[in-house]
Formats: structure tokens, sequence, C-alpha cells
């Protein structure tokens, strides 16, 4: 092809947006539309995700060492847990130290009381697993350990936070699935809509002697276009949106609310909108056109 | 140039044939009238020699090669050796005139120098000189069709089929656009017209293939119209 060709379709790529610009601009709102929706679903259930993995990764099993151990099977206790592979991180909390965060946790209502009498508190092991969702089978593993007196790891809890964040994240990704082929179809449909308006002219070219590629180049980059704006606006809107989220949150004192940092968040909805603004754009337009050429 | 045996077109399977058994030939440089009745099959020859359709038996042969067994892919190669002009202009009409002939140009891969000199050109040669940067649809119907022609013959088609070319004009206009046809033929470039137009068929005087029911009833040099009945 001459460069003439080239500059042709570079140049009826603007012309036919500028000609077409109503129906242009409704596709491209259509498209902004369904992925503002999709970005603000996916941006509120990374969060979750996130807020979720923040508890569960706090959440840690506290092993209460037997009084009544002898000093041999302490340290074999310490050397199982520090090489056991799913622990993190393990600390020893001596019976001193419970009792002194006590005293940090209750202050005056403890004053008097360790005047003369044993320190009642048992020592322990606090340790951070690997994954959260091991800290159960852990926790039971080392109820059968030599000097253990008990474990606690929030029992119950820690069980329906699991349950509530599987179900969440379940729902979250049906939802996402169902709104991103919603967004397929509402996308692929208004391109349609645009490029049957333009089926007669469509037609002129094919007599005229035009290849298919030559008439759908300009229609591919029309839809390239219209999908890439119509996936960036979102993303600019959605940022705006989360900073203000984010500051809110801060201004309000919302400690337990730990949100994702807006770059984060946003750059990993671009990695996903963007492709699929852009994508849909062009599949849209090469597949609505194909009836139109078989002339 | 043009080639046709047995040729035969059914819309619809089991419907009526559209055209039936067709045999013609038409040489290079002939001009020649497809004339009949509304459903007789003018445009339906038009538009299997551009292979718009393709013809449910028998071959159909342009430029010696039978239309029928064209590969997709080989149909615009076909489609930019024959110039169309169609009853209702099929101009892109929010385009100027310059455009749309310069259009045809691009497609073949024309360079942007060629398109420059020869649109004005051919735009002279259909008298709209002085009309190239005007929209088509503020341009007349007959002005309209003028562009019609200029983008038919702007890739210098061996061949210029138009379907009805003067339905939609007035007399005057449509002497003038089948003058102009005709000096086209005078330049060596085959012509085949469909029309049910008597006086334009009349006044020429040129080669006449009578259709009546898809048949091909009268094949005549210097033909009149008068000869369909």
């Amino acid at each position: 092809m001459f460069i003439s060709g080239f500059f042709y379709i570079i140049g009826e790529t603007f012309k036919g947006l500028y000609r077409n610009r109503w129906m242009c601009i409704t596709s491209t709102g259509v498209v902004m539309v369904t992925l503002l929706m999709l970005g603000l679903f996916m941006l509120v259930n990374l969060n979750i995700s996130h807020i979720t993995e923040t508890v569960k990764e706090q959440v840690e099993i506290v092993v209460y060492i037997d009084e009544n151990a002898d000093q041999e099977t302490l340290d074999e206790l310490g050397q199982r847990l520090s090489r056991h592979s799913g622990i993190a991180e393990v600390r020893y909390v001596s019976s001193d130290e419970h009792m002194s965060r006590l005293h940090r946790q209750l202050g005056a209502m403890l004053e008097g009381y360790d005047s003369g009498l044993d320190n009642p508190l048992l020592a322990s092991y606090e340790i951070r697993t690997n994954s959260p969702e091991s800290i159960v089978p852990m926790a039971e593993e080392f109820e059968s350990y030599p000097g253990v007196s008990n474990v606690f790891y929030g029992q119950g809890y820690v069980e329906n936070l699991f349950a509530v964040t599987g179900v969440i994240q379940m729902v979250g990704l049906a939802l996402m699935v169902g709104l991103s082929i919603t967004a397929v179809f509402l996308i692929s449909h208004t391109i349609k809509l645009t490029v049957m308006m333009r089926k007669r002219e469509i037609s002129i070219m094919k007599y005229v002697g035009a290849t298919n590629w030559f008439i759908r180049w300009p229609y591919v980059l029309e839809g390239l276009l219209m999908g890439f704006v119509g996936a960036v606006l979102p993303l600019v809107g959605l940022y705006y949106i989360y900073e203000f989220s984010v500051e809110w949150v801060e201004v309000n004192n919302l400690a337990f609310l730990t949100l994702l940092p807006a770059h984060q968040v946003i750059t990993e909805l671009a990695k996903y909108l963007v492709p699929l603004g852009t994508g849909l754009g062009i599949l849209g337009s090469i597949f609505s056109m194909g009836r139109f050429l078989r002339v | 140039m043009v080639e046709a045996k047995n040729l035969c077109m059914r819309y619809e399977k089991g419907g009526r044939y559209a055209l039936e058994d067709l045999n013609f030939h038409i040489d290079r440089g002939e001009f020649v009238f497809f004339v009949g009745s509304s459903g007789a099959g003018k445009s339906t020859i038009l538009k299997l020699i551009i292979r718009e359709i393709k013809p449910t038996n028998g071959v159909l042969k342009i430029f010696g090669r039978d239309v029928g067994r064209l590969p997709r892919h080989r149909l615009p190669y076909l489609r930019r050796n024959v110039g169309m002009v169609f009853q209702d202009f099929r101009l892109m009409e929010e385009r100027t005139a310059f455009d749309n002939v310069a259009f045809a140009m691009v497609v073949t891969g024309s360079s942007r120098r060629n398109i420059r000199k020869r649109v004005p050109h051919v735009l002279g040669l259909v008298g709209l000189h002085d009309k190239a940067r005007t929209r088509v649809c503020d341009l007349s119907g007959g002005e309209q069709q003028r562009v019609g022609l200029a983008r038919a013959i702007a890739n210098r088609p061996a061949m210029i089929i138009a379907d009805e070319p003067t339905g939609n004009l007035d007399p005057g206009t449509t002497l003038d656009i089948m003058n102009l046809l005709r000096n086209i033929n005078l330049r060596g470039t085959t012509v085949l017209v469909a029309t049910h137009n008597r006086e334009v068929v009349d006044r020429f005087k040129k080669r006449v293939l009578y259709l009546e029911d898809g048949k091909l009833v009268g094949d005549e040099q210097k033909g009149i119209y008068a000869h369909v009945h």
C-alpha cells in the first residue's frame, strides 16, 4: 500500500470520529460508565480483600508453657517451634513480661497486687504463621507438643473470619465476572450501532474496490481510541474518588480501615480496564463490521 | 470482455429464475444497453458482473475470468477494473466531490501526487472542475451523478457499468449524463447500461440486449426500445 493509504487510514480515523461525533461520544460514554461501574466495584473488592488479609495476618497463635515442665522439655519446645517451617516469627514472652503488659493495660487497678505474691501468669510463645489459613491446624498441632499448657488463637473468631472473607471473595468474583460480561455486551452492541449507521459508507467502499482490511482499519482504530478513552477517563475519575476516600478515612481516624495506596490500586485497575476497554473497542468494531463487508 | 454461457440466477432455492439460460458476448469497447421491464433481470446481470451475487448455474466470464469462481479476496481487484454508476448515486454525502473521487483512487494505492493530479482532471471531464470542494449533499442530482461518473472513471477502468443511471434525473440532465457515458465509451471504455428509459435507448442507437422474465429475447446492434414488446 502506498503512503497515501496509510495517511488515508489515519486521516479517516479522525474524520470518522468527528463526522460521527455524537455516536462516538455515546459509545465512549457507554464504555466509560460500564468500566466506571466495574472499576468502582473492583476498587471496593480489592480493598475488602486487603483489609481481610491484613486482619488475617494480625491473628497469631499464643502457646502457653506448662509451669511444671522441666528445663529440657522447655528447651526442646523452643527448638521445635523455631525450626517449624510454617512459622514466620516466634517470640518468647516471659511471665514477668506478661505481668508488666497487664500493668500497662490495667494501670491503677493492679496497684499493690504484686506485693509479696507469686506471678500467676504463664510464660508463652507468640507465633505468627506464614499463611493465615494454617493457624487452626498448626494450633491443634502445638497443643500436642510436650511442655505446652494450652494454645490460644482466637478460637471461633478466626473460623468465622475465614468463612466470611471466603464468602465475600466468592461473591466479589461472581459480581466482577457478571459486570465484565455486561460490559462486553454493552460495549460491543454500542459499537455495532456506530458501525450500522455507516453501513452505506462501507458498501460504497466495497463497490470501488477497497479490500476488507482497508475498510476495517479506520474502524478498528476508532474502536481502539473509543475503548482507550472510555477506559482511561473512568480511571482518572476513580483515582480522585479513591484518593478522597483515603483522606476521609484518615481524617475520621478509622484506623481499622487499612486502605491500599491510591497509586497501587489505580495501577491494578489500569492493568485490567485499559486492555479490556481497548480490546472491546477493537473486537467490537471488527465483529460488527463482518456482516456489512459481505457485499 | 463479458461472456455469459447458460447463465442462470435464482435468488431463492426453489424460487423463480431471475435469469435463465443467458448466452451473450460483449467485446471490448462496446456500448450496450440492457433493457426490459422491472424484474426482467437487468440489474441482476450487473450485480453478477461485479460479483455482488454469484450465479446459480452457468458461467459468466469478465476479462476472461469466471467471476463465479473468483475467490472473495480477489473481488476488490475485479471491482477496481469495473467502474460503477448507480441510480441512487451511492456517494459519501458528507464529503466533497474531490474526496469521493479520490477515495476510489486511494483504495487502489495511487500516490497522493497522482490523486492530486487525476481527480481535478476527471472532475473537469464531467464538468465539475469548479465543484471539487463542494460537499456532495450540496450538489444537485445531476451534479451528484456526474461525481459518480468521475469516481467510476478515476482509475481508468476497462469497463463502466451503470444501473439506471438516469432514473432519478430530469430529461435534460439525463441527456447530459448519457452524453458523458458516450464520450467515455469513445475513449475505448466498454459501457454497459441497464435502463428502461425508452428515449435514451432510441436516441443513442447502440447495441441492445432485450430481457423479459429473466430470458434474453433479443440482441440488436443499433436497437430501439420498441422491440422489447
